[in-house]
C-alpha cells in the first residue's frame, strides 16, 4: 500500500529532525510541548491519503513515528487543512468537528496551546551561520514583509467586503442582515407560541367535561 | 555478468549434505562458514558504515528507523541487538530504554564489535549498553531475559539459521518481540532485474574502489540470493516457536522486516 514503510520512515525522519531543530531554538516552547506529550499523540489524515503519524517524548526530544498506534493517549483525525488551522492556533476546528478527537480533550487543548506558543528564535539560528548583523538585517526585512502581507491581506478583505455590500449591493450589509435574522427569530418564536396555544385549545375542546357546574 | 545460484542437483551432488552449507554460491563445510564470514567482516569493518551508506544510498537508515519504530521498546526494557555491528540500532534502543533499561550489543566478530564500541562511546553512548562477543546460535544469556531481540542484516551470515532463531526465541521473555531485518526477494520482476545488475556489478566494484576488497561484496550479493525469501523465513520463525509472525516489505521487497512474538 502506498506510501510504503520506507517512504513513511523518510517523511517521519524529516519531520522529526525539523521539529527538534525548531524546538531547540525555543527552550520554553520545547518544554511546554514535551509536557503536553504525556503520552503518544497520534495524528491521522483521513484524506487524500490515509496516513498516520504520532509524536512521543523520548529523552528530552520529540520522536515522530509513522506506524499507527493501538492505544494513543490522544488521537486526532481529520483533513490536512484542518490540521494546518490547528497549527495556526484556530481552536474552532474541534468545535466545528473538522477534527475528530478521541482521548483526553484537555490534553488536546494543552497540546494546541503548546504549538501556538512556539516561537523559535530563527534570527539566532541564522546568526550562527551568517553573523549577527546580516541575520538581524534579514530578520527585520522578513518581519516587516510578514507584517505588510498581513496588513495587505486584511485591507484587501475589507475592501472586497465593502464593495460587495455597499457599492455593488450584491449582498446585504451585516447590520441589515442581523436585524432581518432577529425579526425571523421573533416571528418563529411567536408562530411556535401560537401553534402551542391552538393545540392547547383543541385539546381542551376534545376532552370530555368531568365537572358540570350546578 | 550475474552469476547463478547452485541448482538443487548440484547441491545434492555435494559429498555429505548435512555437513555442508552455502557461503554465497559456494558450498563449504559447516564448521568453516563462521570463519569465512569472520574474514569478510574483519576485512570490511573499518569502512562498513561508509559502504552501507554508499551501497544503499542512505536508505538503510530508513529501514533501521522503521525497525526501531515497530520494536515497541519502552523505558526500562532490556534489548538484545544481535549482529549489531557498528551499533546503529543499539544507539536508538539506548535512547528508548533510558537509564533504567539495558541494551546488549552482540556480534560474533571482534573487529565489528570494536568498531561499534568505539563509535558509540565517541558519540556519548554509555551506561546502559553492554558489549558481548557472541554466536547467534549459542547466545550466552538466560532464558526469558529480553523484552526485544533484533538482528539486522546478520541472519543470512549465520550457519544454522533455525538454531539461531530457536536461541533468540529462548532468550526472549514471553510477550517479547523478535525482529529480523534482512535482505529479501524483490516483489517486482523489473526491480529484481535492476537490483541483480546493481548488486553483481556495482557492489563489487564499489567494494574494490572504497574498501579495497571486491570479494567480500561479491559474497554479500551472493549471500542475499541464498537467503530464504519472505514466506520461508516467516515459516522458520513459526517453527522456532514464535507467534503472530508477519513481515513488512520495504523498498519493493529488497529488504523485509520480520516480526514475531514469543507466546
Amino acid at each position: 500500500m502506498f506510501p510504503g514503510p520506507t517512504l513513511r520512515a523518510a517523511v517521519s525522519g524529516v519531520v522529526e529532525t525539523a521539529l527538534n531543530q525548531a524546538l531547540a531554538l525555543d527552550p520554553a516552547g520545547q518544554q511546554a510541548l514535551l509536557d503536553a506529550l504525556q503520552g503518544p499523540v497520534q495524528f491521522r489524515l483521513t484524506a487524500p491519503l490515509p496516513l498516520s503519524f504520532h509524536l512521543c517524548a523520548v529523552g528530552g526530544q520529540v520522536q515522530v513515528g509513522s506506524e499507527p498506534l493501538d492505544a494513543p493517549a490522544l488521537d486526532i483525525a481529520g483533513r490536512p487543512l484542518a490540521f494546518a488551522a490547528l497549527a495556526l492556533g484556530d481552536d474552532r476546528v474541534f468545535q466545528e468537528g473538522r477534527l475528530a478527537v478521541t482521548g483526553d480533550m484537555a490534553l488536546a487543548h494543552q497540546f494546541q496551546r503548546a504549538l501556538a506558543q512556539l516561537n523559535p528564535d530563527w534570527e539566532a539560528a541564522l546568526a550562527r551561520h551568517l553573523g549577527d548583523v546580516p541575520a538581524h538585517f534579514l530578520g527585520r526585512r522578513l518581519r516587516s514583509a510578514v507584517k505588510w502581507s498581513r496588513q495587505a491581506s486584511a485591507s484587501l478583505h475589507a475592501n472586497i467586503e465593502e464593495y460587495i455590500h455597499e457599492e455593488s449591493g450584491a449582498l446585504p450589509g451585516k447590520r441589515e442582515l442581523e436585524a432581518t435574522f432577529a425579526d425571523i427569530d421573533d416571528l418563529n418564536l411567536r408562530t411556535e407560541r401560537l401553534s402551542a396555544r391552538l393545540e392547547q385549545l383543541e385539546a381542551r375542546l376534545d376532552s370530555p367535561r368531568t365537572h358540570t357546574p350546578e | 555478468m550475474t552469476q547463478q545460484p547452485p541448482s538443487p542437483d548440484q547441491e545434492n551432488r555435494a559429498p555429505s549434505e548435512n555437513d555442508t552449507t552455502h557461503f554465497g554460491y559456494s558450498t563449504v563445510p559447516k564448521d568453516r562458514k563462521a570463519g569465512q564470514v569472520a574474514e569478510v567482516f574483519h576485512s570490511v569493518a573499518g569502512k562498513y558504515d561508509l559502504m552501507n551508506d554508499l551501497m544503499s544510498m542512505g536508505i538503510h537508515r530508513l529501514w533501521k528507523r522503521f525497525t526501531i519504530e515497530l520494536s515497541g521498546v519502552r523505558p526500562g526494557h532490556r534489548v538484545l541487538d544481535i549482529a549489531g555491528g557498528t551499533g546503529d540500532l543499539t544507539m536508538k534502543f539506548s535512547d528508548l530504554v533510558g537509564t533504567e533499561g539495558q541494551v546488549v550489543l552482540a556480534d560474533i566478530n571482534a573487529s565489528m564489535l570494536q568498531v561499534g564500541r568505539s563509535r558509540l562511546i565517541d558519540r556519548g553512548y554509555a551506561g546502559n549498553i553492554e558489549y558481548v562477543q557472541a554466536d547467534a546460535e549459542r547466545l550466552p544469556f538466560p532464558d526469558n531475559h529480553f523484552n526485544a531481540v533484533s538482528i539486522a542484516f546478520g541472519l543470512r551470515n549465520v550457519t544454522d539459521k533455525d538454531q539461531a532463531l530457536r536461541d533468540m526465541t529462548r532468550v526472549l521473555k514471553p510477550g517479547g518481540k523478535l525482529m529480523v531485518l534482512e535482505f529479501s526477494k524483490p516483489t517486482n520482476p523489473l526491480l529484481s532485474k535492476i537490483y541483480d545488475n546493481y548488486s553483481f556489478n556495482a557492489l563489487p566494484l564499489m567494494g574494490q574502489l572504497i574498501a579495497g576488497d571486491s570479494a567480500s561484496y561479491q559474497y554479500l550479493a551472493e549471500s542475499i540470493r541464498m537467503h530464504p525469501d519472505q514466506d520461508t523465513l516467516k515459516g522458520m520463525m513459526e517453527t522456532a516457536g514464535l507467534v503472530n509472525t508477519k513481515y513488512h516489505n520495504m523498498t519493493g521487497g529488497i529488504v523485509a522486516l520480520h516480526v514475531g512474538i514469543k507466546p
